[in-house]
Parts: C-alpha cells; sequence; structure tokens
C-alpha cells in the first residue's frame, strides 16, 4: 500500500490546486477582523471630527459676517 | 452636496442634529442591518463597527444636504420677495370686507 502512495500523484498534489469543497472556508466569525474594525471606528472617529470642525467653522462664520463676534 | 457660494455663508448654519441626517443616518443604519441579515449574521448584535460607520456618514451628508437646502430656500424667498418689491402693482392688498357687510339680514322661520 505504501508503494502505491509513493508512486501516486495524489502526494504531491498540493492543496492550493485542490477544487474540493472541503478546502473552502466559511468565514470565521468568532475571530474578528481586528483591522478592519479599527479601520472602520477610524474613519467614523474622522467623519465625526470633520463634522465638528465643518460645524464650528460655519458658525464662527455666521457670526462674522452678521457682525456678532 | 452642494456647493454654497460666499453668499450662502452668511446663513445661520444648521444644527448638528438635523432632520436630514437623522434620517440618512437611519438609512445608513438599516443598510448595515439587513446586510447582516441576508449574510445569516446576527442582525443587530453583530457588526456594530459596520452599523456605526454607515451611520456617521449618513449624518455626515445629511448635515451638508441641509446646509444646501437651507440654502436654496433662502436664495429662493430672497428672490421672491425682490420680485414682489419690484412689480408692486401686481400685489396690491384687496379691499377687506367684514362679515358684517356680507352677511345678509338673518330671518328666522321657527
Amino acid at each position: 500500500m505504501t508503494f502505491n502512495r509513493l508512486l501516486s500523484r495524489a502526494v504531491f498534489v498540493s492543496r492550493a490546486g485542490c477544487r474540493s469543497a472541503f478546502t473552502g472556508s466559511k468565514p470565521d466569525m468568532t475571530n474578528p477582523n481586528w483591522f478592519r474594525v479599527g479601520l472602520a471606528f477610524g474613519t467614523s472617529a474622522f467623519l465625526w471630527g470633520l463634522l465638528f470642525k465643518q460645524h464650528s467653522t460655519d458658525t464662527h462664520e455666521y457670526k462674522v459676517r452678521n457682525g456678532l463676534e | 452636496m452642494g456647493f454654497i457660494p460666499e453668499e450662502g455663508k452668511s446663513l445661520p448654519p444648521p444644527g448638528l442634529v438635523n432632520r436630514n441626517s437623522l434620517w440618512l443616518a437611519g438609512v445608513g443604519w438599516v443598510s448595515a442591518v439587513l446586510h447582516n441579515a441576508i449574510n445569516h449574521r446576527p442582525p443587530v448584535k453583530s457588526g456594530v463597527h459596520r452599523q456605526f460607520l454607515l451611520a456617521t456618514i449618513g449624518w455626515f451628508i445629511g448635515y451638508h444636504v441641509t446646509k444646501y437646502e437651507n440654502y436654496t430656500y433662502a436664495r429662493l424667498d430672497r428672490d421672491m420677495n425682490e420680485y414682489i418689491k419690484l412689480h408692486p402693482d401686481k400685489f396690491v392688498p384687496k379691499e377687506q370686507k367684514t362679515f358684517a357687510e356680507i352677511v345678509e339680514p338673518f330671518h328666522p322661520v321657527r
């Protein structure tokens, strides 16, 4: 049996080229992709900062143009 | 997000909390929840970072939409008032009659 295995090409076939359904993996929901989580929260924080800055600029511009400050 | 010209900058800016922001943030959040549901994940409990990001994007866009909306309505109001001032003959105040002058005398038939 071992002799057959030595001759058989199946031994040298790497798993990467295999199209069997058993090598496909389902998305692993128990280990979060922390990089993407950090990127999402970081982008959110950036957008909120941008929004606060824009609002404060607009308020200041309004006060200056109407002589309130 | 329209570009607001110089004249629009003297308008009061919309508050950070405004209707368009709330609505578009809700749209973003619901789309994240739907995305979870379609992919067989717990809809509200999973992917909080996605929900928060999409809601933030909606809120941001809503603020600028409100700003543009305020500018548009202010411009339309100003143009309308200028037209009224330039054409006073078309906007003569109508002569007001009181009800006493219009109503016929009442003769009850009991």
